[in-house]
């Protein structure tokens, strides 16, 4: 505006708008940042509120019972998650790790390309993964042995794929924090690159690299969309025994969590509508664990000592 | 960091046992597709688990998805309100229809300060979902029900936003009844809609109607009666006022003709005491089903219809029992 006014006479009026602008950009941001919290907390709340009340030793314990909604669980839900969570890092933490030191260490056209494809992988719309995974997994193995194809493993398939990125890109970042130093160190101590990379730069940067796996499994775990076409929904555990331990079938339809909220939120049974409420508590509660796990990993860690 | 890889290992060992076991089953039939028996179905299946220890997975996710997942074989069976369609048909050779219970479908409302069983006819029906009569204080509507006083609430139609069997028996019904209906709107399992908007399922429409002051919408009775849903008395071919009920639909059921594969939409019934928007339900399943589905089907069609009743459906008229069962006796 009329800054050239200020060179001739650096008089109070400038310094007292500034400390005003000031104040009140320092109020908008922490208004800003108030309503985000507030948010949240009043997701909570209402949460709890409407679905507390529906926790009890059942919901965790039984399968749902539609002869009589109150005395059913959702215990199928709660471990078709954890079996999802756990296939899905079977496929996306090798994946995603070696992908990321990839990055890391390659140079070039190639690489920049994978780094470039990686980024456009992540804002794929989820439902587009699952209707993906429908088409080259399900369809097809559907079409070979009639009455199968929907299954535990195409849905940790589909998830498996919306977490490599993520970990691919956290893993790239954090790595690249660990002092170049200690790789010379490494090198010059007579080691390979790959010893260097598996015991000195990967261990250094562990808090962060699980930081990440932590924060891909908390955005998957809420995943409904890429489960709609893969796993079908399923109201019973399905197992088989191997040498006489009881396993998970993972050739099988499987329930899991946002998948039964969102059917029995929609549902117009009370008693339903209710259950959907505790199962949204639990999830964010799961998620809630996973987010606070990465916190605790990366306390102390790689940043520190940088 | 030991606790993650310990967790890692077993994961893994744990995904490829399950891998290398592909094959073993432990449950019994899946199969997916309407929501309009959904509630009767989930009770069957929870009480023939109790009997015979044969799990049958079976999620609502509508007549349109039923279909095309049993199509596709992604699932043992299906199930439609709506008969598929020949070229649906040509698609999925081997398919066949059965029959296992009817039911209504209500035109259900939500008009502040009146209760259940308002009149409708046909013709009223029809242009209020073409968006012709947009209050509720009409003088179509309310000379059809006298001593009811309507509040002039604008009227909000709803309909199905999925392939939907329901929607199949509505538009049907509609169809034969209202030329306009017919030429603009047309039957099928989804339609054109002109006006209002659309939920997913039986439970989406009810919830619609239920939030909606001065709404209006078809769903499967026992979803209306469930959820209290006040519904329309809705005249039939007879010039009768016919409420929704067991006996109404079991009436219009028993005056219909199937044709010998099933496939027929029974609305606008010529029973007297008829309701006139009902239709039968269908399992799709194919002739070289696995024997556990045979067994299962037996059981729906005889033991499993007594369940009918207390959950608002209409049992199947003996006589097309008596074929539905021929028919299951032709699966391998």
């Amino acid at each position: 505006m009329v800054n050239n006014t200020t060179t001739v006479k650096p008089h109070r009026s400038n310094v007292t708008r500034r400390k005003i602008a000031n104040r009140i950009m320092l109020t908008l941001c922490m208004l800003a940042s108030v309503a985000a919290v507030t948010v949240l907390g009043l997701v909570l709340f209402f949460l709890i509120s409407k679905g507390f009340s529906s926790i009890n030793v059942k919901f965790f314990t039984q399968l749902p019972n539609h002869v009589d909604e109150k005395a059913g669980g959702m215990s199928q839900s709660i471990y078709g998650t954890l079996v999802l969570l756990g296939l899905a890092s079977v496929i996306g933490l090798p994946l995603g790790i070696l992908g990321g030191i990839y990055q890391l260490e390659a140079k070039g056209k190639f690489a920049s390309a994978v780094r470039f494809f990686t980024d456009v992988l992540n804002g794929i719309p989820s439902i587009v993964i699952g209707i993906f995974v429908y088409a080259v997994w399900v369809a097809p193995i559907a079409k070979l042995h009639p009455g199968t194809g929907y299954s535990a493993f195409a849905g940790g398939f589909a998830l498996g794929i919306m977490m490599i990125p993520t970990i691919m890109r956290t893993t790239e970042e954090i790595l690249k924090l660990v002092p170049f130093s200690m790789r010379e160190a490494s090198l010059g101590l007579g080691a390979t690159r790959w010893r260097t990379m598996w015991s000195v730069v990967l261990p250094s940067a562990r808090g962060g690299v699980i930081t990440g796996i932590m924060l891909a499994l908390a955005r998957i775990a809420g995943e409904t969309a890429p489960l709609l076409f893969t796993i079908l929904g399923n109201e019973f555990f399905v197992t088989h025994k191997v040498y006489g331990i009881k396993v998970p079938t993972l050739t099988a339809p499987i329930d899991a969590l946002p998948l039964r909220i969102y059917n029995y939120a929609t549902a117009v049974d009370p008693e339903q509508q209710r259950m959907a409420w505790a199962g949204a508590v639990v999830l964010i509660t799961l998620i809630l664990v996973l987010s606070i796990a990465a916190r605790a990993a990366t306390r102390g860690k790689v940043l520190e000592e940088k | 960091m030991f606790f993650t890889k310990l967790n890692k290992i077993a994961v893994t060992a744990l995904a490829l046992t399950s891998l290398l076991s592909v094959g073993a089953q432990a449950q019994t039939l899946t199969g997916a597709g309407a929501t309009f028996p959904a509630p009767l179905y989930q009770k069957w299946f929870q009480q023939y688990k109790a009997k015979t220890g044969d799990e049958i997975n079976y999620q609502a996710i509508g007549s349109g998805g039923g279909i095309k997942a049993v199509t596709a074989k992604s699932v043992d069976f299906g199930a439609s309100d709506a008969p598929m369609n020949d070229t649906e048909l040509k698609n999925a050779p081997g398919i066949i229809h059965i029959p296992t219970v009817a039911g209504a479908v209500v035109v259900a409302y939500n008009i502040p300060g009146i209760g259940p069983g308002i009149h409708l006819t046909q013709d009223v029906i029809a242009d209020i979902f073409l968006g012709k009569i947009t209050k509720w204080d009409d003088a179509r509507i309310t000379k059809l029900s006298p001593g009811t006083k309507f509040p002039s609430t604008s009227i909000a139609p709803f309909h199905r936003s999925d392939g939907s069997g329901t929607t199949n028996i509505f538009t049907t019904f509609l169809s034969q009844v209202s030329g306009d209906w017919k030429d603009q709107v047309g039957a099928g399992k989804s339609v054109k809609w002109t006006k209002g908007l659309g939920g997913k399922g039986n439970p989406g429409v009810a919830a619609l109607i239920k939030q909606t002051e001065g709404g209006i919408g078809y769903i499967e009775l026992a979803y209306a009666v469930q959820n209290v849903i006040p519904y329309a008395a809705v005249r039939n071919s007879k010039g009768n006022f016919i409420y929704p009920s067991v006996a109404s639909t079991t009436a219009a059921a028993e005056g219909a003709t199937l044709a010998s594969d099933f496939r027929t939409v029974i609305t606008n019934t010529k029973a007297a005491q008829g309701y006139p928007i009902t239709g039968f339900t269908f399992l799709l399943v194919y002739r070289d089903s696995k024997p556990e589905l045979k067994k299962f089907l037996e059981w729906a069609l005889t033991d499993g219809q007594s369940q009918a009743d207390d959950l608002l459906y209409a049992k199947l008229p003996a006589s097309v029992q008596k074929r539905a069962l021929a028919a299951v006796a032709t699966l391998k």
